[in-house]
Parts: C-alpha cells; sequence; structure tokens
C-alpha cells in the first residue's frame, strides 16, 4: 500500500468517525489535481474548464461523503467514476451532448477497416496521402477523421459500465468499439502504482509498444485488432496512468501546501 | 532550410486536437506513416498534460519541417519542472515520461528559453530517400 493511499484512509477516517471537517478539507484539496485533469478532458472551450472543476468538485466531495473506509478499493478508483458523472450530469442538464458529425463517424470507420488492408498490402503502416487515395477523400478529411476518432478515446474513458449516467456522452461505447473495465485486483499491488489501474490487456498493450518496441501496426498484427484500436487503448491506458499518479503528492520538491 | 508553423492554444484538452490536425498536416507533407504520426501525437499529448506550465493559460507548440523529420517544440514549462517530472513519473507509472519520449521519437532534449524550459523533439521519417541504411 502507498503512502497516499494509507494517508487518504487516515483522513477519511478521521473524517468519517470523529467528523474532522479538517481532514475532509485536506482531502479535496489532495484530489484537486485529479479533477482537473479529468475537466480538462471534457471542456471543448477554454472557458468551460473553471464550471467543469466546480462540478467535478462536487463528485469528488460526494465521494469523499459516501466512500466506505473497510471496502478497499482506493479513493481515487471511487472517485473517478462521480466526478465524470457529476460532469455528465452537467453536459446533460444544459442539454449539450458530444457530438460529432455523421461523415467524419463513418469516414473514420471507412479508415480503420482501409489501414488494415493498406498494412497488409503495403507490408507497412500507410501514409495519410496513402489513406485519403484509398478512401478517395483529401489528406485534410482524413486527419480530421482520424483525430475524430482519438476524441472518442479520450472521451469514452469515463464511468463504469452499466453506469446510469450520460451515457449519450460516449458514441465510441455506443458503437462497440470499447469496453470498460473497473476491476481492482490483488496481483495489481506489485505493480507500478500507475500500471494497476490497467486492465490486462492495456498492460500487455503497453509493455509491447514500450518496452519490447513494437509498433502499433506490429501490435494490432500481434494482439488481432485494428492499429486504430491499438492507439486508442494506448492512448487510453497513458492517461490512465496519468490520473493515478495525477494525486500523489510532490513529496520531491518539499514544499507541500499546507493551509492556512 | 526549415519550414515552421507556431501555436499558442489555451492550455486545454479541447485545443488538443487543433494542434493534432497541424501536425498531421505538416506530417503528411513528409509522408510520415500513421504508425509514425500516432506516436508523435502521443508524445505530443504527454508534454501537453504536463501540469507544469509557466506561460499562464497558454501553451506554445512550434512545428518545424527540417530535412527528413518533423521538429517539435512545446513550452514553456516551469524551469527543473520537466527534470522533476521526467525522474518521478518512472517510478510512479511504469511508463514514465521520460520511457515514452524515448520510444516514441526519435530524440528529444530540454532547451531553456526566455527563463523557460521548453521540450524539442524530433521525428524522423525512416526509409526516406538520402542517408540510405
Amino acid at each position: 500500500m502507498r503512502a497516499t493511499d494509507k494517508n487518504d484512509k487516515e483522513l477519511l477516517r478521521r473524517y468519517h468517525q470523529r467528523g474532522d471537517l479538517e481532514a475532509r478539507e485536506r482531502l479535496i484539496e489532495q484530489y484537486l489535481p485529479l479533477v482537473r485533469s479529468l475537466a480538462r478532458r471534457y471542456s471543448y472551450r477554454g472557458e468551460l474548464l473553471e464550471d467543469l472543476v466546480q462540478v467535478g468538485c462536487i463528485g469528488l466531495i460526494k465521494a469523499i461523503d459516501r466512500f466506505d473506509v473497510e471496502r478497499g478499493v482506493e479513493l481515487t478508483t471511487y472517485a473517478t467514476p462521480n466526478i465524470i458523472g457529476e460532469i455528465k450530469r452537467y453536459f446533460r442538464d444544459k442539454g449539450w451532448s458530444v457530438r460529432v458529425p455523421r461523415g467524419l463517424q463513418e469516414l473514420n470507420v471507412r479508415l480503420s477497416r482501409l489501414m488494415e488492408e493498406l498494412t497488409v498490402q503495403l507490408e507497412r503502416s500507410p501514409t495519410i496521402a496513402e489513406l485519403a487515395k484509398a478512401a478517395g477523400v483529401e489528406e485534410e478529411d482524413v486527419l480530421e477523421a482520424l483525430e475524430t476518432g482519438q476524441a472518442y478515446a479520450t472521451l469514452s474513458l469515463s464511468a463504469p459500465s452499466g453506469g446510469e449516467e450520460g451515457d449519450d456522452l460516449d458514441p465510441l461505447e455506443s458503437l462497440g468499439q470499447l469496453e470498460h473495465e473497473y476491476e481492482v485486483s490483488e496481483d495489481r499491488a506489485v505493480l507500478a502504482p500507475g500500471l494497476k489501474v490497467l486492465d490486462d490487456r492495456e498492460r500487455r498493450i503497453l509493455h509491447l509498444r514500450f518496452f519490447d518496441g513494437l509498433t502499433q501496426s506490429q501490435i494490432a498484427q500481434q494482439v488481432g485488432i485494428s492499429q486504430m484500436h491499438v492507439s486508442r487503448l494506448i492512448r487510453r491506458a497513458l492517461e490512465k496512468i496519468r490520473d493515478e499518479i495525477a494525486v500523489e503528492p510532490e513529496e520531491a520538491t518539499g514544499n507541500g501546501v499546507s493551509p492556512g | 532550410m526549415s519550414d515552421a508553423v507556431t501555436l499558442t492554444i489555451p492550455h486545454a484538452r479541447s485545443y488538443y486536437g487543433v494542434v493534432h490536425l497541424v501536425v498531421g498536416g505538416l506530417a503528411a507533407r513528409l509522408d510520415l506513416s500513421y504508425d509514425a504520426l500516432d506516436d508523435v501525437q502521443v508524445a505530443l499529448d504527454a508534454l501537453l498534460e504536463t501540469d507544469a506550465y509557466a506561460g499562464g493559460p497558454d501553451v506554445t507548440v512550434e512545428i518545424g519541417l527540417a530535412d527528413g523529420g518533423l521538429d517539435l517544440t512545446v513550452g514553456p514549462l516551469e524551469p527543473g519542472a520537466l527534470a522533476r517530472g521526467l525522474g518521478r513519473d518512472s517510478e510512479e507509472s511504469g511508463v514514465g515520461l521520460a520511457r515514452l519520449l524515448e520510444t516514441l521519437t526519435t530524440g528529444f532534449e530540454v532547451e531553456r528559453r526566455d527563463g523557460g524550459d521548453w521540450v524539442r523533439m524530433r521525428k524522423s521519417v525512416p526509409g526516406v530517400s538520402g542517408s540510405g541504411g
């Protein structure tokens, strides 16, 4: 168990069992970076960010208030879906949704297939020009459609499956291309803290890419999924890691923030 | 000789896509493969996610086309913050910023400019005619 987690549990106990409001305050402060990181993911306009941070904080506070210390789950694991849920509710209440023009969605799906065909045919990853030619569109369209796919990848890194909130915000999940797992299992404790938030497939893909040095297209072949899917999984895994370590206090700098 | 595009964007994720499109547009001129382009984008996002920007709410990304590759410079970061991040990350995450940049780019370095740190990374196009090998 790492230091922060122990520290969290201590603060949570102080708050839940003794009604220590200062402990609650400290927890909120400690998890603010996580809220900011998640809010940034959803703020497609600069001015929206602060609103989303506020809303996310409500989710965080709810998570802290409802957290069951005896459950053996880390607060991050519990708080993340709560924060995202609150952000999504905000979008839904405003009647906004994250929608992408249909044409781009279709082109993205088509490109994924073409990419696989071309990779086999050329025995290497195709260039943008080659993809554009094969799809019969302009290079700019290819870039935009690829970007669309990535936007989905980050957006769908979200609430636990079966969550009741705003599923309409996850177009990719509705396309059935991504499944989401939120598991906590014992064996992850021995890994670097960041890695234990990953599921087995994500961990395997990161390992193939960053330790074995395989390219995305080589991984796609080996794992038997499309290159675009590999790309999304890599991004999603890295985001999960970033969120996980975002709550680490900056011990290295030696100037911890203390209130007052 | 090199062509360059400089973008200053609000430090919000919604704007990363704008940078991706510009990087993609330049990569297309180099005939970079999708594999390589995506590597650059992932490396770029990892840098943009660093929470140590010194330039207020904005981040600047310079994208240059040098011969045989793409040159990206991101900043300004608080001096020293990145060095800290590079060390801390690898212990915490298993796949830290240093490992990411080493794997995804042909090379990277941190340079000091106007009192801030800037990360310069390069992605060379493999197999481009010229210095064969």
